[in-house]
C-alpha cells in the first residue's frame, strides 16, 4: 500500500480514551482489592499480593498512559472520491480500503465520554463489514458522514 | 391458465399447523378447566373447536386460488378479507420446489416464490400442488430470455448428478469422522495403558477394571454408531444431488427423503471455492461451495452453499468450465508463500502444545509422549498451512488458498470484495510479511472474511493496489 492516510483524529481523543481506560482499570483494582482481602483472610503468603499489585500497576501504566497516545498516533484516515483509507492498530498495524460503491450506510454516534469532549465517532458499514473511525470533532464527524454518504452511490446490481 | 386450487391435502396441512400453533393455549385451557367444568362441556368444547378448525381449514383451502395471467402470478386468498397478490414475472428471483415425505407420497410439491425484497412480505408459497403443475408453473414464470437458445457450440443445459459411491465416500470422510477415527486408533492401541496393572490385583478392583473396559467398549460402539449415522445423514441430505445450469441460473435438486430444490442466479454468487478436508485430500476428493448474497441459510448448515458435495479433484476444472466459466480456477496453481513465513505458521499452531509438553514433563512424566505426539501433529498442521497458503491474480479475479483444518481455494472478483485490510505487526514488518484480510457477503447475508496470513509485503501491497478503486492516481509509490 502507498503512503499512510493524511488525516488524524482529534487530539482530545487521548483524554477520552484515558478516562475510558481509567474506568476499566478501576474495576481491575476493585477486583484486586477483593482478592487481596481474601488472601489475607486465608493466610496466603504475602508475595502473591505483591504480584497482583504489580500486575495492576503495570496494566494501569500501559492502558492509561501508553496505549491511548500510541493508539492516537497510529490512527489515520483519508477520504478519496472512490474509497476510504483507514489505518489503525497498536501492536498490529492495519490498513483498510473500503470502496465508496460498497458503502451501505454511515452513522455518527456519541457516548457520554465522547460527548464530554465534543467528539463523535463515524461508523461505515458495507454489506459484510463495519469500520469505525473513533473520536473526531463533532463537526468533522458530521461533515465526514455527509461526504461519504454523498460519495457512496449504491449500485444495486453488483450486490 | 385458468384459476387453480391447491391440492386438498392442504386442508390437512392447515389443520395440523393451526393445532401446532395453538397447542400450548389448548393444553393450558384444558388443565385450567379440568377440575371445575363437567366433562361433558369439555367434550363439547373440543367438538366445537374441531368443527371450527375443519371449517376454517376447508374454507381457507377453498378460497385460495392461483393463476398465471398477463406475465403475473396472481394469488387470491382469505376467508373474510379477500387478499389479491400479484407478483410480476420479472420481479421473481427464484422459484423453489420442495417435497417433504408427505408430499412425495402423493406426488406433490411445495412451491416457494421469492422476490428481491428482503422481507417476507412479497414471498408467495403454494403449500401443495401436483408435481407436474409445480413444474408447469415454474416454466410459466421463468423469465422469457431463458427460452432463447444459448450460444451455439456449448451443450445447452449442462447438468451433473452425484454418484452414490462418491456420496458414501463423502459421508465416511466428512469432517467429524477424522476425530472419531483418531479416537478409535488411539483407544485400540493404548487401551491397556489407561488401566494400570494393579487394578487387576484384587477382585473388586478387577470389577472396576471390567466396567472401565465396558465403558470403553460402549463408547467405541457409540462412536461407530455416530459414524454410520453421519454416513446415513450425508446420503439422505445429498442423495440424488443434481445441479443444472440454465443460462444465468443454477438449479440444485437434492435430498433423499425431503427433496429440496434451490435456484441460484449466477449474478448473486460472490465467491466460489473448493474444499478438501484432511481425509478427502489424499483420496483426491473435493467439494465445491459458493457464497451467495441473499440466499437463505439453512438449518444446520454452518457455512456456504454447497454447489457439489463430492467429486474427484481432477473433475473440478471441467465442472467449473461447464457451470461457472467465470470462475475457472486451475485449483493448484497459486503463488506460494515466502519461505520466511514458515516459522510464523509453525509457531502459531504449536505454541500451546510446547507449553503442554513442558507441563506434562513436569507433572505427569509418564504421559509426556501424548503431548509430544500432539506437538508433532500440530507442527505438521502448521507446515501444511504454510505449504498450502498462496494466492493468484488473474485480471479481476483473485484466488486465495489457505488451510484451517481443511484446505480451501476460494475465487472472487474484485467487485465482490467489500473491503480489504492489510495487517502487519512489528515482527512481520521486520520480516517484510503482512496478513491480508478480504471481506465479502456470505450466504445468509452476514459478512464472510478470508485471510491470507504472512504473505510477502510487496505482494500484499500489489494486491491492495489491484483492489484500490483509485486508479487514476499513480499508484506505485513503493
Amino acid at each position: 500500500m502507498r503512503k499512510p492516510p493524511i488525516n488524524r483524529i482529534a487530539t482530545s481523543a487521548i483524554k477520552a480514551w484515558r478516562i475510558t481506560a481509567i474506568i476499566y482499570v478501576s474495576i481491575l483494582w476493585l477486583l484486586a482489592i477483593a482478592v487481596t482481602v481474601l488472601f489475607i483472610i486465608l493466610d496466603v503468603p504475602i508475595w502473591f499480593v505483591f504480584i497482583i499489585i504489580a500486575i495492576c500497576l503495570l496494566s494501569t501504566y500501559v492502558f492509561v498512559f501508553i496505549f491511548p497516545k500510541l493508539r492516537w498516533s497510529r490512527w489515520r484516515y483519508e477520504l478519496f472520491e472512490q474509497e476510504i483509507y483507514i489505518q489503525h492498530g497498536i501492536l498490529i498495524m492495519s490498513r483498510t480500503l473500503v470502496p465508496m460503491i460498497r458503502v451501505q450506510h454511515v452513522d455518527t454516534k456519541q457516548g457520554p465520554i465522547l460527548k464530554k469532549f465534543q467528539l463523535a465517532s463515524v461508523t461505515i458499514s458495507t454489506a459484510a463489514t463495519t469500520h469505525e473511525i473513533p473520536a473526531l470533532r463533532m463537526e468533522d464527524a458530521s461533515n465526514l458522514r455527509d461526504q461519504i454518504s454523498a460519495l457512496a452511490r449504491v449500485d444495486e446490481d453488483d450486490v | 391458465m385458468s384459476s387453480q386450487r391447491l391440492h386438498p391435502i392442504t386442508i390437512v396441512f392447515t389443520a395440523i399447523k393451526t393445532i401446532k400453533d395453538a397447542i400450548i393455549p389448548i393444553i393450558a385451557m384444558f388443565f385450567a378447566s379440568f377440575q371445575r367444568i363437567a366433562s361433558t362441556y369439555i367434550y363439547l368444547g373440543v367438538a366445537i373447536f374441531l368443527i371450527l378448525l375443519i371449517t376454517f381449514s376447508i374454507l381457507s383451502w377453498y378460497r385460495f386460488s392461483y393463476r398465471v395471467e398477463n406475465e403475473e402470478l396472481r394469488i387470491e386468498y382469505g376467508i373474510f378479507i379477500r387478499n389479491k397478490r400479484y407478483i410480476s414475472k420479472n420481479r421473481i428471483q427464484s422459484i423453489d420446489l420442495t417435497a417433504g415425505v408427505v408430499h412425495r407420497l402423493f406426488r406433490l410439491v411445495q412451491v416457494q416464490i421469492e422476490t428481491a425484497g428482503g422481507g417476507t412480505d412479497a414471498e408467495a408459497s403454494l403449500k401443495a400442488v401436483k408435481r407436474v403443475d409445480g413444474e408447469r408453473l415454474r416454466e410459466a414464470l421463468k423469465i422469457t430470455e431463458i427460452q432463447v437458445p444459448v450460444q451455439a457450440g456449448e451443450s445447452i443445459n449442462p447438468s451433473r448428478h452425484v454418484m452414490l459411491k462418491n456420496l458414501f465416500i463423502a459421508g465416511s470422510t466428512s469432517g467429524s469422522v477424522g476425530v472419531i477415527l483418531a479416537l478409535f486408533a488411539f483407544s485400540f492401541a493404548k487401551i491397556e495403558q489407561f488401566i494400570p496393572d494393579r487394578i487387576f490385583e484384587s477382585t473388586i478392583e478387577w470389577l472396576i477394571g471390567l466396567s472401565i473396559l465396558f465403558l470403553f467398549g460402549l463408547s467405541l460402539v457409540i462412536l461407530l454408531f455416530l459414524w454410520l449415522l453421519g454416513i446415513a445423514g450425508t446420503i439422505i441430505k445429498y442423495g440424488n444431488f443434481t445441479i443444472k445450469k440454465n443460462n444465468d441460473e443454477l438449479f440444485i435438486t437434492r435430498g433423499l427423503l425431503e427433496k429440496k430444490q434451490i435456484t441460484i442466479p449466477l449474478k448473486r454468487i460472490q465467491a466460489v471455492g473448493i474444499e478438501e478436508n484432511l481425509i478427502r485430500q489424499p483420496l483426491g476428493y473435493v467439494s465445491i461451495f459458493a457464497e451467495i448474497a441473499g440466499g437463505s441459510m439453512e438449518k444446520g448448515e454452518d457455512f456456504s452453499t454447497i454447489l457439489f458435495p463430492i467429486m474427484k479433484a481432477s473433475e473440478v476444472d471441467e465442472f467449473l468450465q461447464q457451470f461457472l466459466p467465470a470462475y475457472r480456477a486451475e485449483s493448484n496453481k497459486v503463488a506460494p508463500l515466502p519461505k520466511r513465513a514458515a516459522k510464523f505458521y509453525l509457531l502459531r499452531v504449536s505454541s500451546l502444545f510446547i507449553f503442554g509438553v513442558i507441563g506434562m514433563a513436569y507433572f505427569l512424566p509418564s504421559f509426556v509422549w501424548v503431548a509430544v505426539v500432539l506437538l508433532a501433529l500440530s507442527l505438521l498442521l502448521g507446515f501444511l498451512r504454510y505449504r498450502d497458503g498462496g494466492y493468484r491474480l488473474e485480471g479481476k479475479c483473485l484466488t486465495i488458498r489457505y488451510r484451517g483444518i481443511s484446505r480451501r481455494t476460494v475465487s472472487m472478483y474484485q467487485k465482490r470484495i467489500q473491503s480489504l485490510e492489510k495487517k502487519q505487526h512489528k515482527i512481520q514488518k521486520i520480516q517484510k510479511l503482512a496478513t491480508m484480510k478480504l471481506s465479502i457477503i456470505g450466504t445468509g447475508g452476514s459478512g464472510r472474511h478470508y485471510a491470507l496470513e504472512h504473505m510477502d509485503n510487496e505482494q500484499a501491497n500489489r494486491l491492495a493496489g489491484w483492489y484500490s478503486f483509485r486508479n487514476e492516481k499513480p499508484k506505485d509509490k513503493k
